[in-house]
């Protein structure tokens, strides 16, 4: 076990009673896009994990960098939960505001709660950016913003690295976090609630994206992981590959084609057409380029089938 | 400007080079008198002026030995040749009005400073390798001298690539403030149909020297022609590793497998560049290394040793240790078996490749004149 004390942590904050738990994909997986079980059973897997490990039975689902869809919605009112996470984006809201709670179209019975990412993104971004206007953040000024945002509900929502790796120690965001709390408690039209407290708000319209929007980018969809020809050529092969892991019935081989379906391989296979954007994408890659990492993937995944192949006594043809 | 070779005839980049860059500069609507040990012929450039010695009885002119394999062969071109044609362009009259006189490699530094003390103009020279490089560590004492002439004389040096701008600074002594760096470039060309597609080899074009590193292609082609039954390994080049490289081949066990096509012309260089699948450029030493951004953007999937000067400018390309045969094989391999990484990365290195062109390059020269011009207190 490589940190057994944040563990430690994190079964300390569910005694309190504070947080909720989100169900998720036990992978950081694209799942979600291709065909079952297998997305139902890797978030089974994640609520047998939260159970054993926290006690916690996870009544609202997120997907994999924020994905959602209609189609996603369906899958969590067949999995029966009580709501899912989404991205407050315009494109989908068309002129309604991310501060109310939503219910699916296509499920109503799923309650939607929407990330909203201008606020989210001034920690998650903005925080230790210097040249920013409102450089430096305060939680006094935070908390001021959010007193002075109209609505229901504001879901903030952002990256664990967010405090202390995206933004270092150094940078102040620690101090930050620590004062945010009191800095909101000033303000008595806010108070803070857990995923599952707001999603009993009674929703204020059905809200339906017939499309899979995500967190990423400029464009909000899987252009990120799914934008160019090597991300799509890859994922193709993943999928194929897919499909004699099962056959298999080799759990090792099935983990590790599952370790393949991780969302951030295909993120550094990002070629933005002609250099625009590659900045982001690189300062997350752990390769030199997008074609070392397609370069990799791929191997690993033919050494897979292979080994499947293996398993399933298919001879060498080559 | 004092050159060395020109097209047609030309065994490497600086011939290209001093094409393109004349080209250019007089499309700008400057002027050049281009000066060369040879007697040509020459690629016509309308407003290049072409001088040589012994050019009053035309086709008199010297043979010189190609300065570039010099120091990799045992008769060397040194003596009375090289001061002579030193002295002819230190003595040349009736150049008119002259604003630059710019020097290429080590050739006729001599020449070319005692020329621009006479005229009074500044000296810029441009580096395009070094004796340190060419020689693979074992340069001739008398090269290093010219080369270093220039490099102290000129009032602006240019260099091919980062890493070649350092090395002057670091092996020179060349002052940091007068060291600018200033790419190659290609020409668009258009992209030819692929030849025959099921065909499929794997391209090195380039002279066969000690310093390009052709055993690791040989080597690294060996560890995977078996995979690949298919697949031809083509050599396309000449120089004084030639023979040395067929019997590595044959040592090898694929002698079957390497076509060495010996020295090839510009129309069939491109036709091999529409037909490859991959280019390789091992080189120990690549100060820009035109082919490889020729193959770029001809839309062919590049790998080039790390050292290259291109690497510098383009990520749409492998970059491998040149040391490194294992590393080699691996990324040819990909790129023959993976049809998406090849015309992806085609595509996004044809189009880094001409993003940005000769015509770039010349204003960027133009501009080094005008600063060595200021340096030297001269009206502009």
């Amino acid at each position: 076990m490589i940190a057994p004390d944040v563990l430690e942590r994190l079964r300390a904050l569910r005694r309190s009673g504070r947080v909720a738990f989100l169900a998720e994909t036990y992978y950081h997986s694209l799942a979600f896009l291709v065909p079952p079980p297998e997305l139902a059973e890797e978030v089974a897997m994640h609520r047998k994990m939260l159970r054993a490990e926290f006690g916690a039975s996870p009544t609202m689902l997120r997907m994999t960098e924020l994905a959602y869809s209609d189609d996603l919605a369906r899958f969590a009112e067949s999995e029966r939960f009580r709501g899912m996470l989404a991205e407050g984006w315009e494109g989908a809201l068309r002129g309604q505001s991310p501060t109310y709670p939503y219910c699916a179209a296509s499920a109503p019975t799923v309650a939607l709660l929407l990330r909203h990412y201008p606020l989210s993104d001034d920690v998650g971004f903005r925080f230790s950016s210097t040249g920013w206007s409102e450089y430096p953040l305060t939680a006094e000024k935070y908390a001021r913003w959010l007193a002075a945002t109209p609505g229901e509900v504001i879901g903030l929502f952002m990256d664990f690295e967010t405090f202390g790796e995206h933004h270092p120690a150094r940078s102040g965001i620690l101090e930050f976090l620590s004062a945010l709390p009191s800095e909101v408690a000033r303000h008595p039209g806010l108070h803070w609630s857990t995923v599952e407290e707001a999603a009993e708000i009674p929703p204020r319209a059905p809200l339906s994206v017939p499309y899979t929007m995500s967190w990423a980018d400029q464009n909000r969809d899987l252009g990120a992981w799914l934008g160019n020809d090597l991300q799509r050529s890859a994922f193709e092969a993943v999928k194929k590959v897919g499909m004699v892991a099962r056959q298999s019935a080799d759990l090792e081989i099935l983990s590790d084609w599952r370790k393949l379906l991780t969302s951030d391989h295909f993120y550094y296979m990002y070629v933005s057409g002609h250099g625009a954007d590659q900045g982001v994408h690189q300062y997350f890659s752990s390769y030199e380029s997008p074609y070392d990492a397609y370069a990799n993937y791929m191997n690993a995944l033919t050494d897979l089938r292979r080994r499947a192949l293996d398993r399933l006594g298919v001879p060498v043809l080559k | 400007m004092v050159g060395w070779e020109f097209p047609p005839s030309h065994t490497g980049g600086l011939g290209v080079h001093s094409y393109e860059m004349t080209r250019e500069l007089t499309r700008l609507g400057h002027s050049v008198t281009f000066l060369t040990p040879f007697s040509g012929p020459f690629t016509p450039v309308p407003g290049v002026t072409f001088h040589y010695p012994g050019e009053a009885v035309a086709g008199t002119g010297p043979e010189y030995p190609p300065a570039y394999w010099a120091g990799e062969t045992p008769g060397s071109p040194f003596g009375d040749s090289i001061d002579g044609y030193n002295a002819w362009v230190e003595g040349l009259s009736g150049l008119g009005s002259v604003d630059i006189v710019h020097v290429h490699d080590w050739f006729g530094t001599v020449g070319a400073r005692a020329l621009a003390a006479r005229l009074g103009r500044p000296l810029v020279m441009t580096v395009h390798s070094t004796e340190y490089d060419r020689s693979l560590g074992h340069p001739w004492e008398r090269i290093l001298h010219r080369e270093q002439i220039g490099i102290s004389a000129a009032t602006r040096i240019i260099a091919v690539s980062r890493h070649l701008r350092q090395q002057l600074i670091d092996r020179y002594s060349a002052d940091p403030e007068k060291v600018r760096v200033i790419y190659n470039a290609v020409r668009p060309t258009e992209r030819l149909e692929r030849i025959d597609p099921t065909k499929r080899f794997v391209l090195y074009v380039g002279r066969l020297a000690a310093m390009k590193g052709v055993d690791t292609f040989l080597r690294a082609a060996s560890r995977i022609a078996d995979v690949f039954p298919d697949v031809l390994f083509v050599i396309a080049g000449e120089g004084p590793e030639y023979a040395r490289l067929i019997h590595l081949a044959t040592r090898l066990g694929i002698g079957d497998r390497v076509m060495f096509l010996g020295k090839v012309s510009d129309e069939e260089r491109e036709m091999l560049l529409s037909g490859a699948s991959v280019f390789v450029l091992p080189s120990v030493v690549e100060p820009f290394g035109i082919a490889a951004l020729e193959a770029m953007a001809a839309g062919v999937p590049t790998i080039v040793s790390k050292t290259s000067g291109v690497a510098e400018i383009s990520s749409s390309l492998f970059r491998v240790d040149f040391w490194d045969v294992d590393e080699f094989a691996s990324r040819i391999a990909e790129l023959l078996e993976y049809p998406t990484l090849r015309a992806t990365m085609g595509d996004e290195g044809r189009w880094e490749a001409l993003r940005e062109g000769w015509p770039e390059r010349a204003r960027e020269t133009v501009a080094v004149y005008l600063e060595a011009m200021r340096a030297e207190g001269m009206p502009i």
